[in-house]
């Protein structure tokens, strides 16, 4: 299969894009792979695969490479006598936040009629604000941690200590844990610095938080193994960026059967059928034995490929949703015509 | 970072500004110079004076504070003190690089630390003078654009409203307020700097009453690589 990964976006995690797709690029080298960046200014460039390092990015070197632009079907390179199509099966969109993650580059793709592995518009909107990820959770019988909305104001209801976080932002940018009430404007003033709403929820000290990853196949919907990451209070971007990088195999959390049955149960609740097209990761809290979903990462750091044994073949086998084709055939014009008996 | 948005004197002011050790008792503030922005202090600073809040500041129309109006020096430091007042900083040590010193003086801080401030005039080098000249005998001629390429580095792509300000600030004379500055303060200078010259920091710590002058290797920013030795002058002069 010839695959074409799709990074960069103009989004907060930009960078940690490049990351991941550096590490999918060793990690997916059985496949054939082209490189497609997308930089701050919405321009498109092939990447050579032998340039897929951070200086090319970091250098700006980047922008010696060939311009891409979007057709129906396909991208392609314009050259001075004709247009060159990039050929490629499917695009893996691998744009954290915003652009990849807020449905700009699903719709983008759909209008082209482009193959993707990503999630589509609706399973964007459901995941990239946290306000609607609760509503859409309990819609599909998943509990969340309780929580307040904030849209402008200044005072909250939820006693100390509550974490706060931008609704619309992924990775820990805009979060901070507030402990004593002189911490608060500050913390509000960095939270909407980020967003114009925001989400309070109680910090649980030491929570336990599960992960778990998947994807509808081709072979029907695969899970990842459960891993319990390791945890200080929590990820800031620092240490997020190292876990964008990571290729080696986890160990499987040591937890009973019943707990990982919940956790799967959970994940197939929130996963069908809005995510298919996607390989996703829901990262859960266990709260007085209650499964929780904390958040859904429609497109997850490297792919969370350290939670798969088999990571290339699931890549190769994921099965994207039908498209539905609408056939327009001017038959409601023709009846017109033929009722004034113009046919 | 975080932002903070008010309203002063008819004006919204949104201000960008980092809290580093949050908890700490003590509160350090420290200012930019003219073309610089929060991110070159903090770069400099943060690892040190662990028993202080650090506040680092970007000022209305530098880094990501911004500003629609024309402002001069004592207008900033009215501003600051809004904006004191809404974060609960106290003015207790206030540093200040180059026209960021100026700032800080006007704040009269329990400690005022001086980084090559400006302030002082000295006599223009004739090249100068040369092209102030021939710029005003070009917008008399209805050249104007002659005379923008004779802009200082400082001056050149501004916004109108920050070029004003920049015209503003620029030639103003601080002598008076370095010499009713009755506070404590360090005086502290790059040997080689050449944007605010050595001898203007001898002057400062001549008007000055109570101070310590320090000069340091270096030009302009010569506190990037100093800040070790200057952060241990500021705890031994605050915390004794």
């Amino acid at each position: 299969m010839n695959l074409a990964i799709l990074f960069g976006g103009a989004s907060y995690e930009h960078e940690i894009s490049i990351v991941s797709a550096i590490t999918l690029k060793d990690k997916l080298s059985s496949l054939d792979l082209e490189f497609i960046f997308l930089d701050q200014d919405h321009t498109f460039y092939y990447i050579d695969a032998a340039k897929m390092d951070a200086k090319t990015f970091s250098s700006g070197s980047y922008k010696k490479s060939p311009v891409l632009i979007l057709e129906q079907g396909g991208f392609s390179q314009k050259t001075f006598f004709a247009s060159k199509h990039a050929s490629f099966d499917r695009v893996l969109n691998l744009i954290h936040g915003a652009d990849g993650e807020d449905a700009t580059i699903a719709s983008l793709l759909e209008f082209y009629h482009i193959d993707y592995i990503g999630p589509r518009k609706d399973a964007s909107v459901m995941s990239f604000d946290k306000f609607m990820t609760k509503a859409y959770a309990s819609a599909c019988g998943v509990d969340t941690v309780s929580y307040e909305l904030l849209s402008g104001q200044r005072k909250s209801t939820t006693p100390f200590p509550f974490i706060i976080k931008p609704t619309r932002l992924g990775s820990s940018i805009g979060v901070s844990i507030v402990k004593h009430e002189e911490e608060l404007d500050y913390a509000l003033d960095v939270a909407y610095e980020f967003d114009d709403r925001l989400l309070i929820e109680p910090f649980i000290e030491g929570v336990k938080e599960f992960n778990v990853a998947g994807c509808m196949t081709n072979e029907g919907l695969q899970l990842s193994i459960i891993e319990e990451p390791q945890k200080e209070e929590f990820l800031d971007f620092d240490k997020k960026y190292l876990d964008f990088s990571r290729s080696e195999q986890v160990n499987e959390a040591d937890i009973s059967d019943a707990l990982k049955k919940s956790l799967y149960e959970a994940f197939e609740k929130i996963y069908t059928p809005v995510f298919e097209g996607a390989l996703i990761r829901c990262d859960f809290f266990l709260v007085d034995d209650k499964v929780l979903l904390n958040e859904i990462n429609p497109i997850p750091g490297s792919m969370a490929n350290y939670l798969f044994e088999d990571f290339t073949s699931l890549i190769k086998n994921i099965s994207l949703p039908k498209k539905k084709n609408i056939k327009i055939n001017y038959t409601y014009l023709h009846s017109i015509r033929s009722a004034k008996g113009k046919a | 970072m975080a932002i903070k948005s008010f309203q002063h004197d008819q004006h919204t002011y949104s201000i960008s500004y980092e809290i580093v050790n949050p908890l700490a008792k003590h509160d350090l503030i420290v200012l930019h110079g003219w073309g610089s922005n929060k991110e070159i202090m903090k770069q400099a600073f943060e690892p040190y004076m662990q028993q202080f809040r650090h506040i680092y500041i970007d000022l209305p129309g530098f880094g990501g504070s911004i500003n629609h109006a024309v402002l001069d020096t004592q207008e900033y430091s009215r501003i600051l003190e809004v904006f004191f007042e809404l974060i609960g900083a106290k003015k207790e040590i206030i540093m200040g690089h180059s026209f960021g010193g100026k700032v800080a003086t006007l704040l009269q801080p329990n400690l005022l630390v001086l980084l090559s401030s400006a302030g002082i005039r000295l006599p223009k080098p004739l090249q100068v003078k040369m092209k102030i000249r021939l710029t005003k005998l070009a917008n008399a001629a209805g050249l104007s654009k002659i005379g923008k390429m004779f802009r200082a580095k400082d001056a050149r792509d501004l916004n109108t409203v920050m070029y004003d300000t920049f015209k503003k600030v620029v030639d103003e004379d601080f002598t008076s307020e370095f010499k009713n500055f009755y506070n404590k303060a360090l005086v502290c200078w790059g040997e080689d700097d050449t944007a605010t010259p050595l001898i203007a920091g001898k002057i400062i710590a001549d008007l000055i009453q109570h101070n310590r002058f320090t000069v340091y290797q270096g030009d302009h920013y010569f506190f990037l690589n100093r800040a070790k030795s200057i952060a241990a002058e500021i705890e031994k002069e605050y915390l004794k």
